[in-house]
């Protein structure tokens, strides 16, 4: 009923929550790093399945959230096996941050009663049934943001309309970057994926405007924005607050996940489900073949 | 620590007689009175209301560990002989089972808070749901209402309310004392981590051992959670009651977050009664009341019921009672739940079961277009 409202509200209550929703990214960007299980053994006599190594990244949801005082067998199982029921009635496909998305959503007070919006996935997060993603874009020259929840049943269909990454693990800064670069048209097609091609990074540099900036930009080491333009003492004090030593932190990162065996633990329990998640996606990708060839 | 009377040959007796002072329900006062008296609970700084070490009545549970030098093959022995005899069922022969009427009391679940995960109506609103986990609940004993009377830790005059004595957590009979042990060989159920008792009408008791499973409450009904709330230790004002603090800047020191004055002058000048101070935050028994049960999974029994306001932390114990809020009451009334329980392996039930207006996820995306 109250959909996108309610929806509204959380772009904005996100926006004031930025500082916490990094730190919660940094927790995935960590995920992505960890070296990809490969199941070598027997578990229990029978052979499992062979387990993909981009499971993590095409799913990252599966990952349980890593706090411990939150964590619970049974309750991380049943929240799976509702997120797979969901699935098998609605294909959400797989898109990164930097993909451009379509989400048609049941909206109670939109004329016939749907609501579709098309924006850039600027930022992804939460884990199980909480999974969200914000989609960017402007309209009659006015930024819109809008929070999904992946899970939701309101959702009517999720369609990736461009399947890429960009440099950045989130793209946040787009809020202070010229409009153009968040413009995409809401009657855009669907652009052809070769089959089993990597998924392309595009490496386009946005140029920021003049500030007062939502961040400082200059202290997130970004990679995909044109040079700042700032005087020498910003990044002076940038330097200040660098933290280089934090990706030789072996504990912060074992905080931030969960067990390698662990995770396998959980990829082995959805691997039946796998055939079926793996066709939809492979039926998504042809489908876009198919539509660009004609 | 352990009470004086346990160490007699004839312990049986005497230890039924102290489970039956285990701590009596929160709300056993309304309940005799038989007429809701429902007050909120607010913490009153001036009671002093915790206890850091238990009831000298509660019988020593578990016993010290020591090298027994017992072989593998008896070890194995030893196993396969528990898991023979406590697999067993009930003993006795099950009661004859009361019939339901409009003042019935039954009995409760004993459940563990697992975590919390939104759903969603089929209106499209979204709620965040706890799951607890009723796991091996099992019925220990029966008091009927003139023992619970005169055996009462506080003798009563009389009373109409019987209790039964329910357990979860099955142990190994192995680490615990031998006094404990013995409230349970009597019933054949394995000894339970975690007792309480259930005040119920006498018409809705039960033959000790039988099992109770989260199907005890419907999809629907209403029910009052009661726990051990989150133990914070000791906190400032501004975390436990909330006060404001004082400014950051603007020639504050050192007072940011203190709490000001603790009272005024004149006749007032000394510390009033309830004056809100530092101290312990959290570890106290609170009863949330009147919340719905979304849906229950029957094999794994797990009830999911509404909001993350469920007391204590994820992994605490918690104790489910039927609502005793007036409008909850009324509808059971008129919708009488399983009596004296679900008595699930008798009855084909499914796997998992929906209140009517949750939606579940193996149905179609919610959609307000006309059809």
């Amino acid at each position: 009923m109250a959909g996108t409202a309610r929806q509204g509200v959380l772009c904005l209550a996100r926006k004031f929550a930025g500082l916490e929703l990094n730190s919660r990214r940094s927790a995935w960007t960590a995920v992505s790093k960890v070296f990809p299980y490969v199941s070598s053994t027997d578990h229990g006599g029978e052979k499992k399945k062979e387990v993909p190594h981009d499971f993590r990244v095409v799913y990252p949801e599966f990952i349980p959230d890593p706090k411990p005082e939150f964590r619970n067998r049974l309750r991380e199982k049943l929240e799976r096996k509702d997120m797979l029921n969901r699935r098998n009635i609605m294909e959400i496909p797989e898109f990164y941050v930097g993909s451009i998305m379509a989400v048609t959503v049941a909206d109670f007070n939109a004329s016939g009663k749907t609501n579709r919006f098309v924006g850039i996935c600027i930022q992804r997060g939460g884990s199980g049934l909480r999974a969200w993603f914000i989609l960017r874009n402007v309209i009659d020259h006015q930024g819109v943001e809008i929070l999904y929840e992946m899970y939701s049943p309101l959702l009517q269909s999720v369609e990736v309309l461009r399947l890429e990454k960009r440099l950045d693990e989130e793209l946040l800064y787009l809020r202070d970057a010229l409009p153009e670069y968040s413009t995409f048209p809401l009657d855009m097609d669907v652009e052809p994926v070769l089959e089993g091609a990597p998924v392309p990074v595009n490496p386009i540099k946005v140029q920021l405007k003049p500030g007062p900036w939502h961040e400082r930009w200059e202290r997130k080491d970004l990679q995909g924005v044109l040079d700042l333009g700032l005087p020498e003492r910003f990044y002076k004090r940038a330097k200040l607050h660098e933290k280089p030593w934090e990706k030789y932190d072996l504990m912060k990162e074992y905080r931030a996940t969960i067990p390698e065996e662990e995770q396998a633990d959980i990829f082995h329990e959805i691997a039946p489900h796998y055939p079926q998640l793996e066709a939809s996606r492979r039926r998504i990708r042809r489908r876009r073949v198919q539509s660009a060839r004609s | 620590m352990a009470a004086a009377g346990l160490r007699g040959p004839s312990s049986m007796n005497t230890l039924v007689n102290l489970c039956q002072k285990l701590t009596i329900s929160g709300f056993s006062k309304t309940v005799i009175r038989s007429q809701p008296n429902i007050t909120q609970v607010r913490c009153m700084s001036r009671v002093k209301r915790r206890h850091t070490v238990p009831p000298f009545w509660h019988p020593k549970v578990t016993r010290t560990l020591y090298p027994e030098e017992v072989t593998p093959e008896n070890q194995a022995f030893v196993s396969e002989v528990i898991s023979e005899k406590l697999s067993s069922p009930l003993r006795a022969e099950p009661w004859e089972r009361g019939q339901w009427t409009k003042n019935s009391i039954r009995c409760g679940l004993i459940a563990k808070k697992i975590g919390i995960y939104p759903m969603w109506t089929k209106d499209g609103t979204r709620i965040l749901t706890t799951l607890l986990q009723a796991t091996d609940n099992h019925v220990i004993n029966y008091i009927p209402p003139e023992d619970l009377a005169e055996k009462s830790f506080h003798p009563l005059k009389s009373s109409k309310l019987g209790a039964l004595i329910v357990g979860t957590q099955s142990v190994d009979p192995r680490e615990i004392t031998k006094e404990y042990f013995t409230l349970f060989s009597a019933v054949g159920v394995p000894p339970k981590k975690k007792l309480t008792k259930f005040l119920i009408t006498p018409n809705a008791k039960l033959a000790p051992g039988t099992p109770l499973y989260a199907s005890h409450f419907q999809p629907g009904a209403h029910v009052d959670i009661a726990g051990i709330t989150i133990d914070r230790g000791y906190q400032g004002v501004m975390k436990r009651w909330g006060f404001k603090g004082m400014p950051a800047s603007h020639g504050v020191t050192k007072s940011h977050r203190r709490g000001g004055s603790i009272g005024s002058g004149r006749e007032k000048s000394r510390v009033w009664p309830g004056q809100k101070m530092p101290g312990h935050m959290g570890r106290n028994r609170r009863v949330i009341r009147g919340l719905k049960v979304w849906r229950i999974n029957t094999h794994y029994n797990v009830l999911w019921v509404t909001g993350p306001a469920v007391p204590g932390p994820t992994g605490a114990y918690v104790y489910l009672y039927d609502s005793i809020l007036p409008a909850h009451q009324l509808h059971r009334e008129q919708n009488p739940p399983p009596f004296p329980t679900l008595f699930q392996d008798e009855v084909n039930i499914d796997e998992e079961l929906f209140d009517e207006n949750l939606h579940n996820f193996s149905q179609p995306s919610i959609s307000f277009a006309e059809k």
